[in-house]
């Protein structure tokens, strides 16, 4: 199969993956059996209330018909308007958006040096005492709730040695400085959550390669040891650990809910938690639909970028 | 090996003791001091979890309050204790109504294939596009507040988020199993569905699944906890950990125990599961798949 | 002769939970400039652990050694790191056992070649390096292939890959592992007689590492034979192979199955290596025909016997002595009367795959795989389905048992039409069929005790057995009723080939489907799970279809061969006509490629018109690779069935022509030399 078709046939699956997610979501808020306004506010709520939320949801028309009137609007880019504050949902989600990804690239960056520096180091010292030290590390990490990790964090470097912000608001007239500074404690207690993952997921998998025939010939054809390692082990041995890449992405979606809230980081994460406490339905919707399409996105680089690093992936699949 | 051997070899019987690997053993005694605590904190706590005035609020440790007071006057270690069995509870349970409903799917599924996997592995994989504490958090929303704070919603919503990722555990687990020569040959004697999947498949991969059961189950005190931390878990006054430390993370810096407390508490449960799965894994010879 | 290399006393012992095992133990010989030693022995004797420390590899951990490996005035066992890394790949290189396995996977081959020569900065002067690795690639008979990934080349010329990457620095010294293992035999034949090649162009030694004692025969000067990690013979290929002095060296011989139409008794040997059971003096004595008192107690030791020669055996004298062989001319028993006719399979097209939605929509059909197979079997008859791998031969088992719903073709039990699904099937017709695996190690739940294992069919169609017939049926199968509490992972695999056997013989069935059951066992286990087959025959009357690809297994058992090849065909008679006069160009490649105990300096015939290729369905599967190809007629239309007296031929040719054009070679003279064609 040439890498266009299969490129095209894994996009056309994720648009599929994007569409049952939408039906998913709409199905669990808005098409139980029962009525949605009373179910979501509660039987104390005023009939008020409940009328203004019927209203704005449209309960009139049937829900098949609300639903394709969504999807038609969120396709064409319109994501509704928030119930809360009564502002267009893109207006509302831009700067978070902005907000998180930035904070996702900081991140991202320090988990790629967190997660390869030490499962090589464990796999080419396998057995060995740093093996086992790095490996109780990353389960003792692996153990901590990011909500506690962050907690920890915060209480460290900004309780008992005050040298970062404990709440790492940003406005729009933050230095640059000032914004880094804000989002070191958040960005390495995502990068660490990630990193425990893969640091295991790529330890063995080194592991299992070096042990591979390709590995041993090349050890025999009298190639020196950091070829064999870089040139022959690791570009085999990342394809698992691309894939847990990808499913941290979705763990970094959820992991910022938790960090941004700790960390008070005017992100995606926290207008995900206020749009729930204030049950906004449309932009509960919108900011789920959008976290799910960046998972769908990530897997489907990843899946991409197996196939490019394994070219034998090619034919099968 | 297989567990069944394992079970039956003199050598279990004999030393098992010795011949469990070091994070097994480390992580039972973690676990069963847990359960022990539990059962203990269920029955009998120094004040009432919900008790309030059992002394000044936030006059830090002291004998008769090793974890401290909260912003109320509850003494946070009575709280502590009470939350065990209620963490340990909610986990069993979530994990388990996840695992029933994703082994069954899964299995069926990768040993049935066709249309039925094809739709089911659309579902599946739908369901896990969506981050998973995002997915939680908008069923709980959908439950509304009639349901909301109740533990039967939790361990629904526990289950709800692991079944699809042990779906695709089992039906993994299934579709290599089924190319086993031992399948065809049922299939070639006329054996039914139901009769493959039970007999053939499912005691082929009790190990996978039991990795992978130890593994969802470490966790799930941190799902539920994570829950609590948002305001979207147990209803208070429930002394559930994650909520615990969300309540009195305002002191942390008046008085941090009462958060590390809590947090020690769940990350050692954490740290038992976790070394039990490692060790588990190591003795049937699987690997542990990370990942949440 | 000059020394290369020199292995002095060596031992080697890896630490476990149990203790110290000896895998290698006083292991002694040298190979000559030039030289070509083979080192032959069955699975876990060790062979493979010296041939890795001739490159100074080996587990690190928990291993110890004595020993000496002199190379070139330096010990082996005592060099550093880096200068063992210079020394690999340049003057003592590695073609490894897999090849599919052993290239790095996401590396154009080109560019692991150009990797050697760079490492080893061995350019020839005046070269670019592209000019280089284009001439190693001729050298090894491949175009260039530099730009493929490894997955885009077949086995064979992966396999050239990695000798190609050998060769390119001279080595002095060539290790190879098992290098044909898993190959077809043709391209095995042409492998070593490329490596023959190879060495008398470019001089180097060898040490080839196989358990195949007839592929030595092609290429060893001298072979080692090694059991348990010791050397128990050393000797001149020709005389090791004519006269063995060693007890296991003469089994070894005698489980590799010949075509001269005799049936030895007891061929082979007894038991398999397991190094648990084992007494203190000789190893080999448990399994030892000759063994006496004194070989339980007194070790042996390799001795110089004559110039050329070293046995570890104080008998050796009796064993080497010529016995008369057993040769008892196999009786072709013809049975009396028309005999019933218990499977008719008629036109029979098989694909796999079934057309996707799209594939629907846009008309298109995925090709046969298997077409107009036309078989007949009778009751009680021993049918042999042979093929090289991927010819179709276990696709057209799955369509017989129903686990494949054929495209087109009926499928006749008893003359009654069979469903061509397997839900389709009565229970009645599914216990008639019934199918033994090739792989023990799946075959058997292993979740289940060999009890549960062999009741559950019984359950399954009722049938009414007394209590002891799990114990007789064990016996039947020479195992004993300690097994039926056991799991299968507590038998060896020809122990659990047994209970697969066993398994199948309780319902009484009228047709035995064995697919390729003896490929995944050792040889002198093979040996003995052939003889079984031939008294279940006689006891109980049942029909086989044997599927294999090993024609000198299949001879020693089977009425009738069917010859396939890619999907069809080719040739159908008893095995007597096919041994003696194949006719068939096809059978005769796959007799002429098997390699016999004497060196035939074997030359494949090349192919006549070897761009007129056949498109599958339409022409002759074998245009372009025939040496006796007519032209393009044979690729573009389909050969006709030429019916003889016992069976027919596909070909173009008339049966008459065939026969009077005969190939150079000898018929005869291969047929006492079959062996596998895989």
């Amino acid at each position: 199969m040439s890498i266009f078709r299969l490129l095209a046939s894994r996009i056309l699956f994720s648009a599929l993956t994007l569409l049952l997610v939408s039906i998913l979501i709409f199905l669990i808020l808005e098409a139980l059996p029962g009525d949605v306004a009373t179910r979501i506010l509660g039987r104390e709520a005023t009939a008020k209330a409940l009328e203004v939320l019927r209203s704005q949801l449209h309960l009139d028309q049937p829900a098949l018909v609300r639903y394709f009137q969504w999807l038609g609007d969120f396709l064409r880019g319109d994501l509704g308007t928030s119930i809360a504050t009564g502002r267009p949902i893109a207006d509302v989600l831009g700067p978070r958006i902005v907000n998180t990804l930035l904070l996702s690239l900081f991140a991202f960056a320090i988990y790629l040096v967190l997660a390869l520096i030490p499962a090589i180091i464990q796999a080419v010292n396998r057995g060995k005492m740093i093996d086992n030290v790095i490996s109780v590390i990353t389960l003792l990490l692996l153990s901590l709730p990011d909500f506690l990790l962050a907690t920890i964090l915060l209480f460290l470097f900004a309780v008992a040695v005050p040298i970062l912000p404990a709440l790492a608001t940003i406005s729009e007239n933050s230095t640059w400085q000032e914004m880094l500074r804000a989002m070191v404690l958040p960005a390495v207690t995502l990068a660490i959550m990630m990193a425990v993952y893969a640091i295991r997921v790529l330890r063995d998998s080194l592991i299992e390669v070096l042990r591979s025939d390709y590995v041993r010939l090349a050890e025999l054809k009298g190639l020196r040891p950091r070829a064999v390692l870089f040139r022959h082990a690791l570009p085999n041995a990342i394809v698992p650990a691309l894939n847990v890449t990808a499913l941290n992405l979705g763990f970094l979606i959820g992991g910022v809910v938790i960090v941004e809230r700790v960390f008070s980081y005017p992100g995606f994460g926290t207008l995900l938690i206020d749009a729930l406490q204030l049950r906004d339905i449309p932009l509960i919707k919108a900011t789920v639909m959008i976290s799910a399409a960046v998972y769908v996105a990530a897997n489907l680089a990843a899946d991409v970028l197996a196939v490019l690093l394994q070219p034998r992936l090619r034919i099968s699949r | 090996m297989t567990l069944a051997t394992f079970i039956s070899s003199r050598r279990f019987k004999v030393d098992l003791w010795r011949a469990t690997p070091g994070p097994f053993k480390v992580g039972a005694v973690i676990l069963v001091a847990h359960g022990l605590f539990a059962v203990l904190g269920f029955f009998w706590t120094p004040y009432g979890y919900a008790e309030m005035g059992a002394g000044l609020p936030l006059s830090g440790i002291s004998w008769q309050h090793p974890m401290g007071l909260d912003q109320i006057g509850r003494d946070v270690f009575s709280r502590f204790m009470h939350g065990a069995h209620i963490v340990l509870l909610l986990s069993f349970a979530g994990t388990m109504l996840g695992m029933v409903t994703g082994t069954t799917l899964g299995l069926l599924s990768g040993y049935v294939g066709g249309w039925f996997d094809e739709i089911t592995q659309r579902i599946v994989e739908a369901m896990i596009s969506i981050p998973f504490l995002a997915l939680a958090l908008v069923m709980i929303i959908a439950a509304g507040p009639a349901l909301a704070g109740a533990p039967v919603l939790i361990v629904f919503v526990v289950g709800l988020v692991y079944a699809p990722r042990i779906t695709r555990i089992a039906r993994a687990a299934a579709m290599e199993i089924a190319t086993r020569e031992y399948v065809a040959v049922a299939e070639l004697r006329g054996e039914g569905t139901w009769s493959i999947v039970f007999r053939e498949i499912l005691p082929n991969a009790a190990n996978v699944l039991l990795v992978e059961f130890s593994l969802r189950l470490s966790y799930a005190p941190i799902l539920i906890g994570a829950l609590g931390f948002l305001g979207f878990g147990i209803r208070p006054p429930t002394p559930e950990w994650g909520l615990m430390i969300s309540e009195n993370r305002n002191l942390l810096i008046a008085s941090p125990v009462t958060v590390f407390g809590p947090g020690l508490g769940l990350a050692s449960l954490v740290i038992g599961f976790n070394l039990f799965t490692d060790g588990l894994s190591r003795m049937l010879g699987q690997r542990p798949v990370a990942g949440a | 002769m000059q020394k290369l290399i020199e292995v002095r006393n060596l031992n080697i012992a890896y630490g476990g939970a149990a203790g110290w095992t000896n895998v290698v133990q006083g292991v002694s010989f040298e190979i000559a400039r030039g030289e070509a030693f083979g080192l032959v022995g069955e699975s876990g004797c060790g062979k493979s652990t010296v041939a890795y420390r001739l490159l100074g590899y080996g587990t690190i951990n928990s291993l110890v050694q004595t020993g000496e490996i002199i190379f070139d005035g330096t010990d082996l066992l005592k060099l550093g790191a880096t200068a063992l890394t210079r020394l690999r790949g340049d003057r003592i290189a590695l073609v490894p056992q897999n090849p599919t396995t052993s290239l790095s996977p996401g590396m154009r081959v080109g560019t692991q070649v150009r990797e050697m020569i760079a490492t080893h900065r061995a350019l020839p002067q005046g070269m670019t390096m592209e000019a280089r690795i284009v001439e190693l690639f001729a050298l090894v008979g491949l175009p260039d292939v530099g730009h493929c990934y490894p997955h885009e080349l077949s086995g064979g010329q992966q396999q050239r890959v990695t000798i190609a990457m050998a060769v390119a620095c001279n080595p002095d010294l060539l290790v190879l592992d098992e290098p044909t293992t898993g190959l077809d035999v043709t391209t095995q034949r042409q492998i070593i007689q490329l490596l023959a090649d190879l060495r008398a162009r470019i001089g180097m030694a060898m040490l080839y590492v196989t358990h195949d004692l007839a592929l030595l025969a092609q290429i060893a000067d001298r072979v080692g034979v090694m059991y348990a990690g010791q050397l128990v013979e050393v000797a001149p290929c020709e005389e090791l192979l004519s006269a063995p002095a060693h007890p296991y060296s003469r089994g070894l011989i005698a489980s590799i199955p010949t075509t001269d139409g005799a049936e030895r008794q007891g061929r082979g040997l007894r038991g398999v290596l397991r190094r648990d059971q084992m007494s203190t003096g000789c190893k080999f004595e448990p399994r030892c025909d000759f063994a006496t008192t004194a070989c339980r107690t007194m070790p042996q030791v390799l001795e110089p016997v004559t110039d050329a020669r070293s046995v570890a055996c104080m008998r050796w004298r009796d064993v080497v002595a010529p016995q008369a062989p057993v040769l008892v001319k196999r009786e072709n028993k013809k049975i009396i009367g028309e005999p019933a006719r218990l499977l008719s399979v008629a036109d029979l097209n098989l694909s796999y795959g079934r057309p996707g939605l799209f594939d629907r929509l846009l008309g298109r059909t995925s090709p046969s795989v298997v077409r107009d197979i036309d078989l007949e079997l009778y009751a009680g008859e021993v049918v042999a389905l042979v093929g090289e791998s991927g010819s179709g031969k276990s696709t057209i088992a799955r369509a017989i048992s129903g686990r494949l719903p054929p495209r087109t073709g009926i499928i006749r039990l008893d003359g009654a039409a069979l469903a061509p699904a397997l839900k389709d099937r009565s229970v009645e017709e599914l216990r008639q069929i019934q199918y033994i695996f090739q792989n023990p190690d799946a075959s058997l739940n292993p979740r289940r005790r060999i009890r549960s294992i062999l009741e559950r069919p019984i359950d399954h169609f009722g049938i009414k057995v007394d209590e002891k017939a799990l114990e007789s049926v064990l016996e039947n199968v020479g195992l004993h009723a300690g097994y039926l509490d056991r799991f299968p992972e507590q038998l060896s695999g020809g122990e659990r080939q047994r209970i697969a056997i066993a398994r199948a013989l309780l319902v009484n069935p009228k047709l035995l489907i064995c697919d390729e059951i003896l490929s995944a066992l050792d040889v002198s286990v093979q040996a003995r799970i052939v003889e079984l087959l031939r008294s279940l025959k006689e006891k109980h009357a049942v029909a086989m279809l044997f599927i294999s690809h090993d024609l000198a297994v299949v001879q020693e058992f089977a009425d009738r061969v069917a010859v396939l090849y890619r999907g069809e065909l080719m040739q159908l008679a008893d095995i007597a006509t096919l041994l003696d006069a194949p006719l068939h160009p096809y059978t005769e490649m796959l007799l002429e490629a098997a390699p016999g105990l004497r060196r035939d300096h074997y030359v494949s015939r090349p192919p006549a018109f070897p761009v007129s290729k056949a498109i599958p369905g339409v022409g002759c599967p074998l245009a372009g690779r025939c040496p006796r190809q007519v032209g393009s007629l044979c690729a573009e239309t389909r050969p006709p069935v030429q019916v003889s007296d016992n069976g027919f031929i596909r070909c173009h040719l008339a049966a008459d022509e065939l026969a009077t054009h005969a190939s150079p070679a000898d018929h005869s003279d291969f047929a006492g030399q079959v062996r596998s064609i895989s």
